[in-house]
């Protein structure tokens, strides 16, 4: 018998028993040739010792059960208690040193990992707790004021809102008088009239809005002159003034006022001169911005404001702005502003003002 | 002062030295456990639990001369009955625990340590050889496939399947002698 059939009978005799069927090897041989018997008692040799072989255990299992141990080993070595740690294991096993999941837990380790998680525990409490008192505690650091002031307007004729002038080249500056606003202009206001009966008399006004008639005196003139004497001025076309147009001022146009073109004021009055200042009655504050607030914005934000002879306020303009949001939350909180208006002659008139609200973090 | 004896009451003091009294009875508790056993994984599990019992109860042992071994095999007995008492398993077993113990005592002593030694022959043999070994007879492939997975011809495959096998008989015997 050569090698190879040697090699495959003992390949059948192990395919045999790792199938669990019995093994036929010693039957088959006994009445074979000599080599034949020589070779057949080899293989069931070999195959004798394949079975046990059956029970071989894995090949990584010698070193993991050494690892493990190794495990314990190092747990234990931490504690000498034996019976002690039994007793207590199954409350707590991981810290009395008990293998769990798989390694060894040293009590020490154990208890400082505890320690830690508690702290953490607690730090994340403290911290939902001081985070739940701090939105309080902010806003006491937070002081939102604001005052009022009058609105002046600025000089020069290009910003001004309207403005008139005229005259009849007098000598003398317009006199002092009242002024009929009316949206358009029919006929120039003029104290020294030419023609004392016109065929077709119509109001003399200048172009403001109506609002302002509650400054009709008899007498056209100008509110701000001093003089009583009637002149229309020396300017030119018809109005009263010293410049040019069919209003009354110091402007030009047909308006009233030291500006150009028609219009006075936007329809309101400036405080002063009998015309009280508005006073603020419901003031809800406005909101500090969480922006502002991060970066300790702070400063005031001035708001140009028409007061409504209703009190209402009107026409809110940011004039001085202080950004990161103050801007908007000042708007929005003045936009709900009530006051008390203003009054000229006891009436309630409207007037331009500045409300200077003030952030401030401290 | 025994060899053995000196390596026990080292780990006794120092834990981390039970490995070496592991390693030199490992195969011996896993040969005499597999025995009993029907599969290599219920073998494994219970060798396993012998040594971490054997660990934890190190503190215990006292020396009177018997070899650490049949410490350990009384304790693989004791764990084998417990399994099969829970198990309530009709087994060919030894009818109480003290019969059990008898025999290993006298019993298969000489079987166990011809299987012990065989499986750690198995960890010195060539590598090639090792592997055919552990593929044919631990994941029960075939010669095909073990080929396959070799890149071998299966004849290639089947000689080093018989040398192998040569080879730990050839152990065994210079052992026995």
């Amino acid at each position: 018998m050569n090698n190879i059939a040697i090699y495959d009978e003992l390949d059948q005799a192990i395919d045999q028993l790792l199938a669990g069927q019995p093994n036929e090897l010693g039957t088959s041989s006994e009445a074979a040739a000599n080599d034949a018997h020589a070779a057949h008692s080899d293989v069931r040799e070999l195959a004798e010792l394949a079975r046990d072989l059956r029970d071989l255990p894995r090949a990584n299992f010698q070193s993991r059960l050494r690892l493990e141990l190794e495990w314990e080993a190092a747990g234990r070595a931490v504690t000498s208690d034996v019976d002690s740690r039994q007793r207590a294991a199954e409350v707590m096993p991981s810290l009395l040193g008990k293998r769990w999941s798989g390694y060894p837990v040293r009590r020490s380790n154990f208890a400082l990992s505890a320690a830690l998680h508690a702290l953490m525990v607690l730090a994340i409490g403290a911290g939902f707790v001081a985070v739940k008192n701090m939105g309080p505690q902010v806003d006491k650091h937070v002081e939102i004021s604001y005052r009022l002031a009058p609105y002046v307007p600025p000089l020069g004729k290009d910003e001004s809102h309207g403005g008139g002038s005229g005259g009849a080249a007098d000598k003398l500056p317009p006199s002092h008088g009242a002024v009929r606003a009316a949206r358009e202009q029919l006929a120039p206001p003029i104290a020294l009239e030419n023609n004392a009966e016109p065929k077709l008399r119509v109001e003399s006004t200048v172009i403001a809005p109506p609002e302002l008639n509650a400054l009709k005196t008899r007498q056209p003139g100008d509110p701000l002159s001093m003089l009583a004497k009637p002149s229309n001025g020396a300017g030119i076309h018809g109005g009263m003034g010293g410049h040019d147009g069919t209003g009354i001022g110091t402007g030009s146009g047909p308006g009233i006022g030291n500006g150009r073109g028609g219009g006075c004021c936007e329809g309101t009055y400036a405080i002063g001169n009998g015309v009280s200042m508005p006073r603020a009655i419901y003031t809800p504050e406005p909101e500090f911005s969480e922006e502002a607030r991060r970066v300790k914005l702070q400063g005031d934000v001035t708001l140009l404001a028409t007061i409504g002879a209703d009190g209402r306020p009107r026409n809110l303009l940011v004039v001085r702005s202080l950004g990161m949001g103050l801007d908007e939350r000042a708007l929005a909180a003045v936009n709900t502003w009530r006051f008390e208006p203003a009054r000229k002659d006891g009436h309630p008139v409207a007037v331009q003002m500045n409300i200077i609200v003030n952030f401030h973090l401290y | 002062m025994n060899q053995e004896r000196r390596l026990i009451e080292a780990a006794q003091s120092d834990p981390s030295r039970f490995a070496e009294l592991y390693e030199g009875n490992f195969h011996r508790v896993y040969a005499f456990v597999a025995r009993r056993v029907d599969s290599r994984d219920e073998a494994q599990d219970i060798t396993a639990e012998v040594f971490h019992q054997a660990l934890r109860n190190l503190g215990r042992f006292q020396w009177r001369g018997v070899p650490f071994a049949a410490w350990l095999l009384r304790i693989a007995a004791n764990a084998l009955a417990d399994r099969w008492q829970r198990a309530g398993r009709a087994v060919e077993v030894p009818a109480d625990e003290a019969e059990m113990k008898n025999e290993v005592a006298h019993g298969d002593a000489a079987d166990v340590e011809r299987r012990a030694m065989l499986f750690q022959l198995v960890d010195r043999l060539p590598a090639d050889q090792r592997l055919v070994i552990q593929r044919r007879f631990v994941e029960q492939k075939s010669v095909r496939e073990i080929a396959q997975e070799l890149g071998r011809s299966e004849g290639a495959v089947k000689q080093l399947q018989f040398r192998a096998l040569e080879t730990l008989r050839s152990h065994v015997r210079t052992s026995h002698e």
